[in-house]
């Protein structure tokens, strides 16, 4: 139990210093960008008082350490200040926003999991077979096209030519519920709407399955290639001279193994999902983050810029460690890392 | 009774570049309770030979079998695959070269043991499973079973990984134990403690072996009879003291006086190949 905290620890620590990093960068940049976020938040008939005195409020006339020290203050008393776009607190902003894109991301990864998985088991156990040459075909087929690609084309196909799926949104307009989580699939359930729910899962379909897409291709293709790999081991000889079933082989004697060097990479694709969301979202006009992040970017609004990335940043890095773990967990070698026998 | 029966096995496999023929023709007969040594060079198809028996091979789609392998009375070659992985683990085990990468790193001790024993008694308890395996772990004189069966095999050493295979392989009282090289990967007198271990248990349980090795030092203390196998042809035969008395094929020859690399462990190395090995088989009688 103890290698797990000191790994928990080691990836705080770690993702602490990410980051610092991420912040200074994006800071930075936004900083360095033409365009006088003063002005433009003013828009065309400010004069130069107005202006004048918003860039003081926002401490713009400050040399860039110290508005970057202003700013972390900031963030450490929770607020991430005002967004010129929506003239709410950029926190009251994510709050509403964000839960609508890990309700995507979320359902999206499970998708990609769920599918890809066995896809790569069934192809690793049939290596050479028809299976495994349907499953690449597949693969290569989903990997083909980035998500906002499969949503154009999933949304012509079955929301446009074949309406079985909404075109746009979150939930049918006819629906007003009280936002407690801010996810729709959730909330729908706590008021116990079940028609609400059943619209929000069908608004949530389509636009999961494209982001998940190219997902399905890479896990499949990494669970097969780390299962076979794992099928010349030993042990699997051993399992087979034991007469074990070849399902029960490809399940848990050769799948466990190779599961835990193809996690790392499967979230990574998770959270990769994060920025693929953003094209996904703008097809079906999901009202998520990354819909907010390209408003705010396009608008210049330093305080949204800043706090969506730093959500996004604090988001990756949640996923990363919460991988981390279950490797940790899954690996009895790091599980054990004070040698418990000898 | 015969346990083993192999009668003119070929064996050739399909490759890129063609068709490589690996067996030429294999005869050897393993009698009830009969510990046989099957000794050759590495590369002259040994451990195909015991994949063959265990119904392995057949599976590889590149592989091409012919040829009769009875075991206890049944042609193997002519079993579902079925019916054959039927056998595997109940009737016939296989113990292996090292222990330590045969166990599976993600399951413990304990688990694998439960799943060997199932394959006898599908329904048998966790429990009783764990007792079982506790008494077969204290037969292959292993001092702590309830430590060693919650450990992963990591956490063990080369010997003991070793002692659970042996126990494992014999859990099920097969007829057949199948021990390709076992223990050349440990050091020598870890291999000297582990196969007294296997000749006391399959004396006890009247467990026929066929032993694989290239040690010939191992071979002569183990073994009841011997087959030399050269490039797929078995080229001499008999009970192990006459073959060693006197020995008469060219390669056998050649592999007797060769000096061993490491004392007691390494690969006789023979020096040079001559015509004479592939000379006819000599067989100095003994089988069934
Ligand atoms: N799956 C396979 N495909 C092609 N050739 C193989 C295969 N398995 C074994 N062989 C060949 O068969 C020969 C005998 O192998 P093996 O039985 O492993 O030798 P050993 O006597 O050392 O155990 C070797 O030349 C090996 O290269
Ligand atoms: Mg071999």
């Amino acid at each position: 139990m103890s290698g797990i905290l000191r790994l928990l620890l080691n990836r705080l620590g770690i993702s602490l210093i990410v980051l610092v990093g991420v912040s200074m960068l994006i800071f930075a940049i936004a900083r360095i960008i033409p365009g006088d976020p003063a002005r433009i938040a003013l828009g065309p008939n400010a004069n130069a008082e107005q202006i004048a005195s918003l860039r003081a409020e926002m401490h713009l006339d400050a040399s860039l350490p110290v508005q970057y020290g202003h700013f972390v203050a900031d963030v450490l008393r929770g607020d991430l200040g005002m967004s010129l776009y929506t003239n709410r607190p950029v926190t009251q902003d994510i709050a509403q926003f964000l839960p609508a894109t890990l309700e995507l991301v979320f359902l999206a990864g499970f998708i990609m999991v769920a599918f890809g998985l066995p896809l790569g088991i069934l192809a690793a156990r049939h290596r050479g077979r028809w299976q495994d040459h349907l499953v690449r075909v597949i693969a290569l087929l989903t990997v083909s096209a980035p998500g906002f690609v499969w949503a154009v084309i999933l949304m012509l196909l079955f929301a446009f030519y074949l309406p079985l799926f909404p075109i746009a949104g979150r939930i049918s307009d006819i629906y007003d519920i009280e936002r407690t989580t801010g996810f729709l699939t959730i909330d729908t359930l706590l008021v116990g709407n079940w028609a609400a729910f059943g619209s929000a899962v069908h608004h949530l379909i389509l636009p999961a399955i494209a982001l998940s897409l190219s997902g399905i291709g890479q896990a499949a293709r990494l669970t097969r290639a780390n299962m076979v790999e794992t099928y010349e081991k030993p042990y699997i000889e051993m399992a087979q001279a034991y007469g074990f079933f070849p399902s029960r082989i490809a399940r848990s004697y050769a799948f466990k193994p190779s599961l835990i060097p193809s996690l790392t990479i499967i979230g990574l694709d998770f959270a990769a999902m994060l920025g693929n969301a953003f094209l996904v979202e703008a097809v079906f006009a999901w009202p998520g983050l990354s819909r907010y992040g390209v408003a705010v970017i396009l608008r210049k609004d330093l305080n949204a810029i800043m706090g969506t990335v730093l959500i996004i940043a604090i988001t990756f890095l949640i996923v990363n460690i919460i991988v981390d773990l279950m490797i940790a967990f899954l690996n009895p070698r790091i599980r054990y890392s004070t040698r418990g026998a000898s | 009774m015969s346990i083993l029966h192999i009668k003119d096995l070929h064996l050739g496999f399909k490759t890129l570049t063609g068709h490589v023929d690996v067996l030429h023709g294999i005869d050897l007969d393993i009698a009830a309770g009969e510990k046989v040594a099957l000794v050759g060079e590495s590369g002259s198809g040994k451990s195909v030979t015991a994949r063959i028996v265990l119904g392995l091979l057949q599976e590889t789609r590149t592989a091409r079998i012919s040829g009769t392998v009875q075991f206890d009375g049944q042609d193997i070659n002519a079993m579902s695959a079925r019916d054959r992985a039927g056998l595997r683990g109940t009737e016939m085990s296989m113990i292996f070269q090292d222990p330590t990468s045969a166990l599976n790193p993600m399951f413990t001790i304990g688990n694998q043991f439960t799943e060997v024993l199932r394959r006898r008694d599908p329904k048998l308890s966790k429990a009783a499973s764990h007792a079982r395996a506790t008494t077969l772990l204290d037969e292959v004189a292993i001092p702590d079973p309830a430590r060693v069966l919650g450990a992963y095999p990591f956490q063990l050493s080369g010997g003991m990984n070793q002692r659970v295979m042996i126990a494992m392989a014999l859990a099920n009282t097969p007829k057949l134990l199948l021990a390709d090289e076992p223990g050349t990967a440990l050091d020598v007198s870890v291999q000297a403690q582990t196969l007294t271990l296997i000749r006391d248990l399959v004396e006890q349980n009247g467990t026929s072996v066929l032993f694989i090795s290239h040690n010939l030092g191992v071979v002569r203390e183990f073994a009841d009879r011997v087959y030399v196998i050269y490039r797929g042809n078995i080229v001499e035969d008999g009970p192990t003291d006459a073959l060693f008395a006197n020995p008469q094929h060219a390669y056998t020859r050649a592999l007797m006086s060769a000096v061993p690399r490491i004392t007691g462990a390494g690969l006789p190395e023979v020096p040079e190949v001559s015509d004479d090995f592939l000379a006819p088989r000599i067989s100095h009688g003994g089988a069934l």
